[in-house]
């Protein structure tokens, strides 16, 4: 069973690959854009799960990599740099921030973390409202004009792939078995040689690059961002609601939880102009009352993820979140 | 000192005293159901648009309505720890801190997107005013004045109730200790509840002296459950009294960066002083050193 699923899994993935690289030649321009906001969602969601799934502390303020990351890559750009070292620029300029912010933030914990780097989104994009000669206030910047949906589609993808990638690594290291005894009982994790200061810090610049370099091809391929568009909540909350209807914790989770949402988004938000915000809200208080272990540790998904053999992570929570689901 | 720099002190002390008030409310929801409530701002906005319309539909002095919200909100409060909180509150530590984080945030998405709805412009303060006083040649509003006495009465009966009552030493046995306050008889589902509609009641009787000094907007509520966090961390987590000075601080300051260095940078303070509190002091102004 096991050796049959090995076998299985590689040619899926390769199968998988082929469709998605070929799709834009086979005339689905519209799909193409939405498959590219698909991977835009779902890199940041996985990489909040570094943070938020596997060390358990709640970072809602996940987004401000990803503007921060826009932001230096536009201003890079229209200072006549090529893209690759505009995002490589962001990365680095991303991962210092993530490390200076990470040293009072984390002396926070639980629901004060969580809140404190909700706040820090709305200090980054104040601050960016008012350094009007670097980023051009609330007007927003403009990059370079071009038609980049093609190369940046291919290069989401590969960011995507590539998060997906450091999320089993740092999973199945030791360092990632650190995280997860942080989230288990910090205290005990550092009475048993965790060094917790060092590697929550490090989690979060992890946590933090994927984030950028996606930030920056969705600048550069939009070719117009504003403080509102890269700071705002939609983009803020999304990937931690995606992380948290799929499961966190476990790579398949916002995967799932970013397709559902990506799904809905597509048949209703056409339909119901008003309320985005308040479904978002109401979504939010279901998966809190209902099921806190996300989609895949539901009973009836759980058995599927696990046959799939994607499913190690379904039963780290000891208490067994979907057992309560009645 | 010039006049200016006293009035600026004034208004900002007052400013101060409004999120004292409410971070007050924030820190004893904390204290007893160890649940963060991010909803707390949405309350305010709600106090200050139901006092405003006590005040516009019944001409109703704001004072008067300020007080009228207090039971209002217990109410309001009661089913929202009925219907949201309850059902969580048994879950092991870390599952309930995930869940509390989602359905408060959640409501408070809800409460913002429903009221922006229904309420399109903002609410531009009351336009209640007593003459002015002048004190040592300095011109003071008596508006604000009332406002500031009202605000401290109000504070400083809570502090009575806690401290005195029978009740109000329940909710300090249960911030104290949870474990503790069981084993000695306390019923803390009922007082968490009383708790919890207290802290409401608070952060909306703070809403009402809100809506006379500033403009009300559906979408204030989560920036100002952010400020409440900055109060309480500087003040101390746990400590009932460091909050309320630790809203003055943020008033004062805010006040004073928006004279002196342009209002588009006071919303940065709250958050630059929670940096600094905790590279700092970490544990807070008034709170206990580990």
């Amino acid at each position: 069973m096991n050796r049959r699923r090995k076998k299985l899994f590689l040619p899926v993935v390769l199968l998988l690959c082929a469709i998605l690289a070929a799709l834009p030649w086979l005339g689905f321009s519209y799909g193409i854009v939405w498959i590219f906001l698909l991977a835009v969602y779902f890199t940041l969601a996985l990489s909040y799960d570094i943070v938020g799934g596997y060390m358990g502390y709640m970072n809602l303020g996940h987004s401000t990599f990803f503007g921060l990351g826009a932001y230096s890559t536009a201003i890079l750009l229209n200072q006549g740099f090529n893209l690759f070292a505009a995002l490589l620029a962001a990365l680095l300029l991303t991962a210092v921030f993530a490390a200076v912010i990470s040293y009072p933030l984390f002396r926070l914990r639980g629901a004060y973390f969580a809140l404190a780097t909700f706040g820090l989104i709305s200090l980054v994009e104040v601050l960016t409202t008012n350094f009007r000669e670097l980023t051009g206030g609330s007007g927003g910047i403009s990059t370079p004009p071009g038609n980049h949906m093609l190369p940046s589609y291919y290069l989401v993808l590969a960011v995507a792939g590539g998060t997906m990638l450091l999320s089993q690594i740092v999973a199945r290291s030791k360092f990632g078995l650190a995280l997860f005894s942080i989230r288990e009982d910090e205290e005990v994790a550092r009475a048993f040689g965790v060094p917790t200061t060092l590697y929550k810090g490090l989690a979060l610049v992890i946590s933090s690059a994927p984030a950028s370099l996606v930030g920056g091809i969705y600048a550069w391929n939009m070719t117009y961002i504003s403080p509102n568009s890269v700071f705002g909540l939609e983009i803020a909350l999304s990937p931690i609601i995606m992380a948290m209807l799929g499961g966190t914790g476990i790579m398949i989770g916002p995967l799932v939880g970013a397709v559902f949402i990506t799904l809905v988004q597509e048949f209703l938000w056409t339909k119901v102009p008003y309320f985005h915000l308040a479904m978002y809200g109401t979504v939010l208080v279901l998966i809190g009352l209902f099921m806190p272990g996300g989609i895949v540790r539901t009973r009836w998904v759980k058995p599927v993820i696990q046959w799939l053999g994607l499913g190690e992570a379904v039963d780290y929570f000891k208490s067994g979140d979907a057992e309560r689901i009645p | 000192m010039s006049a200016d720099f006293i009035q600026l002190l004034v208004g900002g002390i007052l400013l101060g005293g409004i999120y004292g008030l409410a971070a007050f409310g924030l820190s004893i929801t904390f204290g007893v159901l160890n649940v963060l409530n991010l909803a707390h701002g949405e309350f305010l906005m709600l106090g200050s648009l139901l006092s405003y319309g006590i005040f516009v539909g019944l001409g109703i002095n704001p004072f008067i309505a300020a007080i009228l919200v207090i039971p209002v909100f217990m109410l309001l409060g009661l089913g929202f720890y009925l219907l949201l909180l309850k059902p969580i509150m048994d879950r092991p530590p870390h599952e309930l801190l995930v869940a509390s984080i989602l359905v408060t945030l959640g409501a408070s998405l809800f409460i913002e997107d429903v009221t922006a709805f229904f309420w399109e412009r903002p609410v531009t303060g009351i336009s209640y005013s007593l003459p002015p006083m002048e004190l040592a040649g300095v011109v003071i509003s008596s508006t604000r004045l009332l406002i500031l006495f009202f605000i401290f009465a109000l504070a400083g009966g809570m502090q009575f109730y806690l401290k005195k009552t029978y009740i109000g030493k329940s909710i300090r046995a249960i911030v104290q200790g949870r474990e503790g306050a069981k084993v000695v008889g306390i019923p803390i589902s009922r007082v968490s509840a009383l708790a919890f509609s207290i802290g409401m009641a608070l952060a909306a009787s703070a809403g009402a002296f809100y809506v006379t000094l500033f403009t009300v907007t559906p979408v204030m509520g989560i920036p100002l459950t952010i400020k409440y966090l900055c109060v309480v961390v500087l003040g101390g987590l746990g400590s009932i009294v460091g909050s309320v000075f630790g809203g003055l601080i943020l008033g004062v300051a805010e006040t004073l960066t928006a004279y002196y260095c342009g209002a588009e940078w006071s919303p940065t303070i709250a958050f630059i002083l929670l940096i600094l509190i905790l590279i700092i002091k970490p544990e807070g102004l008034f709170g206990a050193k580990k």
